[in-house]
């Protein structure tokens, strides 16, 4: 690891210490929902960034994890067992392990598309046969339990709980990092590349695709853990397909090929999609738009980006680059006001509310609230907001990219002298 | 491994078939491959080289026969398993891990034999006699300076070298060559044919090739391939001199 890497990652440690004292016990909660969705992506990104093993129900793992840890509370809470609410995520990394074990042998059997499928099935096996077990999933309406306290530690505070996640999201990144050193973390990379060749060399293959498959199942574990410590309560949602496909969309996001990545692509879109789904129901849409964006024009992802451009900065520094960067924002800026206007002034006049409003005024087109104004939709002031923006950063877009590439070339040629 | 007598056969194929479907592509192949020897299997395209080398390394199961690495039944095992019991092979199309800087590609191959094949505990770093053993091998195949770049980056000839290195690195007792100069220029063919000698010294070998210029120049003993079916075996002057051969294969290209 380079020391600006070392530097930054301790900063980031430093920060995230110190944030509850700053943060509102909404904001800590919100905290320790992108520092779990960040593990999830981890975990996840072990088997599909490293091993190239793309699963598409790793739902099965977070809810299991979640599962097994509340059941285990629950016997601490009535007393059957004596077991200190810090270590409740050791419950997740088994049942995650063990059923990644068994689950990866089945789904490792096959490879791309077919794996993909069988992962997929076993997850959804799970979302339909938890509703109706009652006994151990709690019917559909799930179980909940309480976190005791233990180490004369309080975990009724969001604090305890915050730093009670910050430790294992941690310790588990550590894990995951030092994983891709070993011998396993550098075979899980040439099955990646090219899993034929390693059967001839002496491995067997499907051997360490299972294990690679149970590491990656034991850490998404931890992560379902950290959330049922977090809200004391699971049900049989966390199996859905929309949990594996989210934490796919994530990692592509993030990254796929970088190792952080992951975990920023989550952690952010975690965040977003808390804030914004807040504000506008149209998220969801914001959200596939984003995702579509990064997938057409920054296929390495957000970390893949930071990554190159970062690498960059530290050979030139910011002369020939801050002036397109400036641009480049700009024009975004242009563009997100432009489409946000449009996608909210559509969401306003379509909805039940604004048709009452109509009628009460004989069918009239009335002007509608938005951001706390009122717009007239018959205005042409109305429509030229966004038909400006959006005219204004298409235009600039290809101006934006050509400063962009040439402040590039130039800082490479830099480098080069 | 075991030490055995130079001249102990180490590969042993006895009436070996193959069909795929109603097709008879190997119809009943005796091969033996004696230790220390350089054996070249030769013959016309279609004659069933490669299925003969996916059968022996174990990627087809065999219709009937027997195939015996040193003196035990191999019929039926995995690649992989096949591979621990000292046999390995390269590709006629190179196969490598292109994503892969050269010295990780090598060092696939040689840690699996320093019993690091699932190892969690220690970091590769720490490894230093897989790593050392990866820097005598980029030092034997001439590579050491393109140590750090991407396997998939190299030259073509340079692939081919890495191709035929990994499979070395396993340290098989027996190594199956296919096509190691396929593809190449006359110079590139030539290099790669002194190479493989020094690297291969004492080594048994088994080498498919189609150049027949190479095969005479590298091989001490050459089985004919025609039809699924071995129609000749033997010194290279003797496999020359041999009329059937002449006739199905060589033709005028040696008279």
């Amino acid at each position: 690891m380079t020391r600006s890497r070392r530097i930054g990652l301790l900063a980031l440690i430093g920060l995230l210490l110190v944030l509850p004292l700053m943060l509102t016990p909404n904001l800590i909660n919100a905290v320790i929902k992108m520092m779990i969705a960040g593990l999830f992506a981890l975990s996840f990104s072990l088997a599909m960034g490293q091993a190239g093993m793309l699963s598409f129900g790793h739902s099965a793992y977070y809810g299991l994890g979640a599962f097994a840890t509340l059941h285990l509370m629950r016997a601490a809470e009535h007393s059957l067992v004596t077991w200190p609410t810090p270590l409740m995520p050791l419950a997740g990394a088994a049942a995650g392990f063990l059923c990644g074990l068994g689950f990866g042998w089945l789904a490792t059997q096959r490879t791309g598309v077919y794996f993909a499928m069988v992962t997929l099935a076993l997850a959804e096996l799970l979302f339909t046969l938890a509703p109706t077990w009652n006994s151990v999933f709690g019917g559909e309406s799930g179980i909940s339990t309480m976190r005791m306290n233990s180490w004369s530690i309080n975990f009724a505070s969001d604090a305890s709980v915050y730093y009670l996640t910050l430790a294992w999201v941690i310790g588990s990144t550590w894990c995951l990092w030092a994983f891709t050193r070993t011998p396993m973390g550098r075979l899980a990379l040439a099955v990646r590349e090219n899993e034929h060749r390693v059967r001839f060399l002496g491995f067997n293959t499907h051997g360490a695709k299972t294990i690679i498959f149970a590491i990656s199942a034991t850490f998404t574990g931890v992560a379902g853990s950290l959330l049922a410590i977090a809200n004391e309560a699971t049900n049989y949602t966390v199996f859905s397909a929309q949990a594996s496909a989210n934490v796919v969309l994530q990692t592509f996001i993030g990254g796929a090929g970088t190792f952080f990545g992951p975990a920023l692509g989550a952690a952010s879109m975690t965040f977003f999609a808390r804030v914004t789904s807040d504000l506008t129901r149209s998220w969801l849409l914001y959200q596939g738009l984003i995702f579509v964006i990064v997938m057409l024009f920054v296929p390495e992802g957000i970390g893949g980006l930071i990554s190159t451009h970062a690498r960059r900065l530290r050979a030139t520094a910011l002369r020939h680059l801050a002036l397109p960067y400036l641009v480049c924002f700009v024009v975004g800026v242009l563009l997100v006001v432009g489409i946000v206007f449009v996608v909210e002034s559509v969401h306003v006049v379509m909805s039940d509310a604004y048709a009452v409003l109509r009628r009460s005024n004989g069918g009239a087109l009335v002007p509608y609230p938005l951001f706390g104004r009122q717009f007239d939709p018959r205005s042409p002031w109305t429509w030229a907001i966004p038909a400006v923006a959006i005219l204004a950063g298409a235009a600039l877009l290809p101006f934006a990219r050509r400063l962009t590439s040439m402040g590039w070339s130039r800082s490479l040629k830099e480098s080069a002298a | 491994m075991s030490v055995a007598t130079a001249g102990a056969p180490v590969l042993i194929l006895r009436d070996l078939h193959k069909s795929f479907g109603a097709t008879a592509i190997i119809r009943g192949v005796d091969l033996t491959v004696t230790r220390g020897q350089r054996h070249g299997l030769i013959g016309p395209n279609g004659a069933g080289k490669s299925t003969l080398f996916n059968l022996i390394s174990g990627h087809y199961v065999p219709s009937a026969g027997e195939i015996l690495l040193n003196g035990q039944s191999i019929l039926g095992l995995t690649p992989y398993a096949i591979n621990r019991r000292g046999l390995s092979r390269s590709f006629q199309i190179t196969n490598l891990f292109p994503r892969m800087s050269v010295a990780e590609n090598l060092r696939i191959s040689v840690m699996g034999r320093h019993g690091h094949r699932f190892t969690l505990g220690r970091p590769v770093s720490r490894l230093a006699k897989v790593t050392a053993e990866v820097d005598e091998y980029l030092e034997k195949l001439r590579l050491t300076r393109r140590r750090d770049d991407a396997a998939g980056d190299l030259a073509y000839s340079e692939q081919r070298t890495l191709e035929i290195g990994m499979a070395l690195a396993t340290n098989p007792e027996i190594l199956l060559l296919d096509e190691p100069t396929g593809g190449m220029s006359r110079e590139e063919s030539l290099y790669t044919v002194a190479l493989i000698r020094t690297v291969t010294e004492g080594k048994t070998l088994l080498v498919v090739e189609h150049d027949m210029n190479v095969v005479f120049n590298l091989c001490d003993q050459i089985s004919v391939l025609v039809y699924g079916e071995v129609i000749a075996s033997g010194p290279p002057e003797a496999v020359r001199a041999n009329r059937a051969v002449q006739e199905a294969y060589l033709g005028e290209e040696v008279a």
